[in-house]
């Protein structure tokens, strides 16, 4: 019974803590600014991977590098933070004008929607040169 | 016989200075907070109080059945012996070290002690942020010495319990550096940051639990360096918050990898070490940090050859 109750009180005060966190709006609004923010996130994801080009989604909710290899590199928004997977098909990827959506075979990883402007298909272009 | 919980009895205090945590992350550093992964973590935390009540019976079976081949004997009243308090403790974190260090080197025992490091923060909920399948690891093992050198299965627990407790405070960007006498013996926040880092020069660093002084007699100690920001997490960082995902995601990333793994090289997805992958399609630690040990080495070489070219040469 007591450990009926203890774990009662602990979801409670869980359920209160997360509460106030987003009471108190902790966590912030993380958003890619410029390409050296890209490209930081870039090495902190891969050491060493140096990307030769950029795009950023408008609303800085991520972004898309590739390096000297072709391997392209995504960068999303995951809380406060990024998280990144590296591209492994084009299969996933679906061009709407501006916007490009993503995937990888990672599916908890879950899709994105970017908006790259008029760099949007040139870079779902060339997304079809990535294979796993 | 005592029968004490450490663990129970602060968990209230565990709450309240998350709560001033939290306070101080409003204050100073937004960022140190994220509320969904606070909640999280804290579920995690709930969740391997559940599953060490299941699960922790069937270990402390396992212990006292061990506790009658005991080498030394400290009698039918053990709990008095003073001395042996501080000795089981001692030795309690010298396991906790293997364990731990284990925890990081193989695959089977990093699918249950990844859920720990899965968070992109460092914090005192991360520090709740405990596994749900310790059970699976056979960790305990590595305490059973302990059981036949004579050391009570309950002795060990309450001990154990202790040292759980010490290591919660240490889970915190809000403490700079402890006193220098302190930081050369103890666990601090400053040594836990690294263990918790993915920055390649902090990768598998500073497994000690409460006492650092493990990881400097193993040769696994690395002290915080000023140069760079420390990035949390995992190296391949979990993007998702969804908690069943999150304690269950190694394990079927190896369970994956055995399946598709040729019959020679599947035991390896098990037993060898997180990143190892038998085509090299992959990095362990080991070879991310290596290869940023190359670069370092190559931007000093750069460096050292730009100056002596720099450098005005004296007249004959």
């Amino acid at each position: 019974m007591s450990f009926l109750i203890q774990i009662g009180g602990s979801l409670v005060a869980i359920l209160v803590l997360a509460w106030l966190a987003h009471r108190l709006r902790l966590g912030g609004d993380a958003r890619i600014r410029s390409e050296e923010e890209a490209r930081v996130l870039a090495d902190e994801a891969i050491h060493g991977f140096d990307p030769v080009a950029i795009a950023i989604d408008k609303a800085g909710m991520g972004a898309l590098c590739r390096d000297r290899q072709g391997r392209v590199l995504l960068l999303r928004r995951h809380g406060s933070h990024f998280a990144s997977r590296l591209l492994d098909s084009h299969a996933h990827a679906r061009l709407d004008r501006s916007h490009l959506t993503l995937a990888t075979s990672d599916r908890t990883f879950g899709s994105v929607t970017f908006d790259l402007g008029s760099e949007a298909p040139a870079w779902a272009a060339s997304l079809r040169r990535v294979t796993g | 016989m005592p029968d004490f919980e450490p663990v129970t009895y602060v968990i209230p205090l565990f709450v309240a200075l998350v709560l001033a945590e939290m306070v101080w992350a409003w204050k100073r550093a937004p960022h140190a907070y994220e509320p969904r992964d606070t909640l999280t973590s804290l579920a995690f935390g709930l969740g391997s109080t559940i599953s060490g009540a299941v699960f922790g019976g069937f270990i402390l079976l396992v212990f006292l059945w061990a506790y009658q081949f005991r080498i030394f004997d400290f009698g039918p009243q053990w709990w008095a012996v003073w001395w042996a308090w501080p000795l089981c403790f001692v030795l309690d974190d010298l396991a906790y070290y293997w364990i731990h260090r284990v925890g990081h080197r193989m695959r089977w025992f990093w699918a249950s002690h990844v859920n720990h490091h899965s968070s992109q923060h460092y914090n005192l909920s991360t520090a709740l942020r405990q596994t749900w399948t310790g059970f699976l690891t056979l960790g305990f093992a590595f305490k059973l010495p302990l059981v036949l050198l004579g050391f009570h299965p309950v002795m060990i627990a309450i001990c154990g319990g202790f040292n759980l407790i010490y290591q919660f405070w240490i889970h915190t960007e809000a403490i700079g550096k402890m006193p220098r006498w302190f930081e050369a013996v103890m666990n601090t926040p400053s040594h836990h940051r690294v263990h918790h880092a993915t920055n390649p020069r902090y990768l598998d660093r500073n497994y000690a639990g409460v006492f650092i002084v493990w990881d400097k007699l193993f040769g696994s100690f690395e002290p915080e360096s000023d140069e760079e920001r420390i990035r949390y997490g995992i190296v391949w960082q979990l993007g998702s918050f969804n908690l069943l995902w999150a304690v269950f995601h190694e394990w079927v990333g190896i369970a994956k990898d055995m399946w598709r793994a040729p019959w020679r090289h599947k035991l390896s997805y098990f037993f060898r070490e997180p990143g190892w992958s038998h085509d090299g399609s992959r990095e362990t630690s080991a070879m991310i940090r290596a290869r940023w040990e190359q670069r370092r080495r190559a931007a000093q070489e750069r460096v050292a050859a730009e100056n002596s070219i720099a450098e005005p040469r004296e007249a004959a």
